[in-house]
């Protein structure tokens, strides 16, 4: 709890800097303070927004400036901007490489437990092969892990409500297969 | 994608400092067009008009406006055809699912992959003429891959739609995009992968999205601006229709018709977000100006708690005016549908014995469920429909919270996958899935263009699947021959007059069976998914088979991306 006031506060310091900026590198400036100035996330529960699909990330901080993505923190930084910020933000962080967070592959019976739990529900039909998303859907492939368990977590209680279908999908598969699957996941 | 993960990687490093060719050329390639040359005379609306009887070409999708799959070449037949040998294979640079139909013109093929590439071939060698790399817009939303299903050429343009959901024509000669038009907002959940139909100067065109939310539509525009010229909502205003309670075949459907009554009174129609997607091509009576089109599930596809009454059109056939759009009449399959059980495979024209036995001209559909429907044309109204391709179970059970398990599951049956008729043995050919599912149902509200599936289907693991490919004798219904395949089947079948039938399966084997009796005669194995609708034209005198081994997106078979033609020795 601490640790996530620190970030609040960390962020809204950035934010009023952020306010007159201008150029796209001052836009993003405030944004390596979470999600890492090397791609790699400050805190493991905070996602990978470098070489992720631009559409999805569009989608993300439109959906928490409508806050149908709740979020004390992404929700105050996303209301600075308007749609056209949005699409050049997801641009340029889509543009950057995806970074390798190290961690280890799955052994190969959780592997084999999320590929069945994968191919149950078809995860590969829309983030398709090896979970490098597209478009709207997001890249699964190197995420990281605490940040998947929590995510998916959130859409199981619907606690993040801006994709009823995800969340009817998780609902449909077992804390165990979703256990193995972020295991799997966070591996490729 | 495999091209854009090269071009992220290639980014990164600095595209400058790569030494390797092979990458760069990718990178390239993503990026952009190459136009070219493709000598090629304009086609003519008389020569679609008569693309049934015309060997030489595959001028439309489905071969021909009445989609019968139907190739009139004899060259190759089941006397030779165990001498077919790969003419040449094309790779293109996107290696995802493969769907399309490959159009040939005067020895000039245009073919198109995922992400809504189109090449140009010369279909004797397999040369590239020229290739379109469509440049996406970031917002893309579809469900069940970045497919493209294929092109459409009428004069010297290339008819095209693409994922995030513009209609293009291109230069046929040199891949030039000649106009665009957006056809609707992608980031309100619509979408395209079907191929256009073209006639009489109107690019025919409808929009997936029955996963989102969207009010389906088919639409014409006019061919030399791009301009719209007609609208059809597939939902009506008044989409509650009659409260039908059991489906086409008789079955009950268990629906709690009070609480849907209760419900309508309190929310009113639910017209504006039900879904009823249109994404396979309408076939064309050209005799009596009208279209035939199949129409898609509601939304959300397993929730019919917010979606009181029959939900007209989704799961319907229905035909309209060419000209102006009007309905003419339809036919629902399944009313209030919650097991996506819906109506995609494109519809067929064909004449066929009503029920006193006296020939009428006819229009067939195959079914997810695995039955073939056979209709009159006149009023859509239902002459028969055939016995189960694939093993039913416990229909019409309702999705629970906790998953009910029914057969068939809900890709089917027959998917998309167009099916091929022989009019002379008055035989249809369909490719089936068997693939047990539990249905599973979750409530929630419409949520601004994101996925909405009011719960979930899920293979049961463990459970046997399978597919099998079916001739059905249209005019009885009774099943004249079927071929089991160890994996279920998607993506499309052709027929010949040289006796043939050929399609492929996910596993990469694509074959030719007797058309009569279903006997195998020659196979091939590809090395990827064939899970794409063959093709076959002539060109230097000699008869080619086409196809496209991609894999597919849905059912996850192996990626690839090659075209293949075969040709006699
Ligand atoms: C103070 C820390 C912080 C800052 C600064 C910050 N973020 Fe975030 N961001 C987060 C956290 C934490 C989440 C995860 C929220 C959740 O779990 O719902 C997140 C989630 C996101 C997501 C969703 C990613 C996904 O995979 O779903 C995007 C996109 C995003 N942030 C973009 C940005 C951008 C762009 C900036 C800069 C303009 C930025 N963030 C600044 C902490 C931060
Ligand atoms: C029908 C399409 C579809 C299927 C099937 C699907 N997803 Fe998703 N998934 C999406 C979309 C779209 C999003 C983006 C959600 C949003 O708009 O916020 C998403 C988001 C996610 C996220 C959030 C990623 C992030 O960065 O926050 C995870 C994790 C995820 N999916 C896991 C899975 C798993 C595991 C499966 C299979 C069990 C699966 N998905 C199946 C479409 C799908």
């Amino acid at each position: 709890m601490f640790g996530k006031l620190m970030i609040g506060a960390t962020a809204l310091l950035l934010l009023a800097a952020q306010v007159c900026a201008e150029t796209i590198e001052d836009k993003v400036a405030v944004c390596a303070g979470c999600h890492g100035a090397d791609g790699k996330p400050v805190d493991k529960t905070i996602p990978t927004i470098w070489g992720q699909q631009a559409g999805y990330l569009y989608i993300q901080l439109r959906d928490f400036k409508r806050g149908d993505r709740k979020s004390e923190i992404m929700q105050p930084i996303a209301t600075q901007f308007e749609r056209d910020d949005m699409l050049a933000i997801a641009e340029y962080f889509s543009q950057k490489p995806w970074p390798d967070l190290g961690q280890p592959r799955a052994p190969k019976d959780v592997a084999a437990k999320a590929i069945t739990a994968s191919a149950s529900v078809g995860c590969p039909a829309c983030h398709l092969d090896r979970f490098q998303g597209d478009g709207t859907v997001p890249r699964l492939a190197g995420m990281g892990r605490d940040y998947l368990a929590k995510t998916i977590a959130d859409f199981r209680t619907r606690a993040r409500g801006n994709n009823p279908g995800m969340s009817d999908l998780m609902l449909a598969t077992s804390p165990d297969d979703l256990a193995a699957l972020v295991e799997y996941l966070a591996g490729l | 994608m495999h091209v854009k993960g090269l071009a992220a990687f290639a980014a990164a490093v600095g595209v400058g400092l790569l030494s390797g060719a092979a990458i760069a050329q990718e990178v390239k390639q993503e990026k952009q067009s190459v136009l070219g040359n493709a000598n090629v005379p304009p086609v003519t609306q008389e020569q679609l008009n008569a693309a049934d009887k015309n060997a030489k070409d595959f001028l439309l999708t489905n071969g021909n406006y009445a989609q019968t799959r139907f190739y009139p070449g004899k060259q190759i037949s089941r006397d030779n055809v165990r001498n077919l040998h790969v003419a040449w294979i094309f790779q293109t640079d996107v290696k995802e699912s493969l769907e399309t139909s490959p159009i040939v013109v005067d020895g000039v093929m245009y073919v198109t992959t995922s992400f809504s590439h189109v090449y140009a071939l010369d279909a004797k060698t397999g040369q590239q003429l020229w290739h379109y790399a469509h440049k996406m817009g970031p917002i893309t939303v579809y469900c069940c891959g970045p497919n493209n299903r294929g092109v459409q050429v009428l004069g010297d343009r290339v008819y095209l739609a693409t994922l995030d959901s513009k209609l293009m024509a291109l230069n046929a000669k040199t891949g030039e995009a000649v106009w665009t038009t957006n056809i609707a907002d992608p980031e309100l959940g619509y979408s395209e992968t079907m191929a256009p139909t073209v006639v009489k100067d109107k690019v025919l065109i409808g929009t997936n999205g029955g996963e989102y939310g969207i009010r389906g539509f088919v639409r014409a525009y006019d061919a030399k601006t791009g301009k719209q010229l007609w609208n059809f909502n597939t939902i009506p205003e008044n989409s509650v229709g009659v409260w039908a309670t059991k489906d086409a075949t008789g079955r009950d459907m268990h629906r709690n018709i009070q609480a849907e009554k209760d419900m309508l009174a309190k929310i009113g129609d639910p017209y504006a977000k039900l879904g009823g997607g249109v994404w396979q091509n309408p076939s064309v009576d050209l005799a009596t100006n009208r279209i035939y089109l199949v129409v898609g599930n509601p939304s959300p596809d397993l929730d019919g708690s917010n979606r009181p009454g029959d939900n007209l059109y989704t799961n319907s056939m229905v035909s309209l005016d060419l000209d102006t759009g009007k309905y003419v009449c339809h036919f629902q399959y399944i009313a209030h549908d919650v097991w996506d059980l819906d109506a995609v495979s494109p519809t067929v024209l064909v004449d066929v014995k009503d029920k006193g036995g006296k020939t009428i001209p006819g229009v067939i559909h195959a079914g997810k469920t695995g039955h073939i429907y056979v209709h009159d044309r006149k009023d859509c109204s239902l002459i028969r429909f055939s016995e189960a391709m694939v093993p039913q179970e416990n229909m019409w059970v309702l999705p629970t919270k906790e998953g009910a398990r029914m057969l068939p599951g809900a890709n089917g049956g027959v998917e998309w996958s167009p099916i091929a008729t022989d009019p002379g043995q008055a035989l249809a050919y369909a490719i089936n899935l068997h693939q047990p599912m539990t249905y599973h149902v979750e409530t929630s509200a419409y949520p601004n263009g994101k996925l909405w599936l009011g719960g979930a289907f899920k293979v049961i693991p463990g459970e046997k699947q399978s597919g099998n490919i079916t001739a059905v004798n249209y005019n009885t219904g009774k099943i004249a021959w079927q071929v089991n395949t160890p994996e279920p089947m998607i993506g499309g079948i052709l027929a010949t007059a040289g006796g043939l039938v050929f399609t492929g399966e996910g596993n990469g084997k694509f074959a030719a069976y007797n058309s009569s009796n279903g006997k195998e005669l020659w196979s091939f194995r590809a090395g990827a998914g064939v899970n794409a609708p063959p093709s076959s034209y002539m060109v230097g005198g000699k008869q080619y088979v086409v196809v496209g081994a991609g894999g597919n997106t849905q059912l996850d078979y192996k990626r690839g991306n090659n075209i293949i033609a075969f040709t006699l020795d």
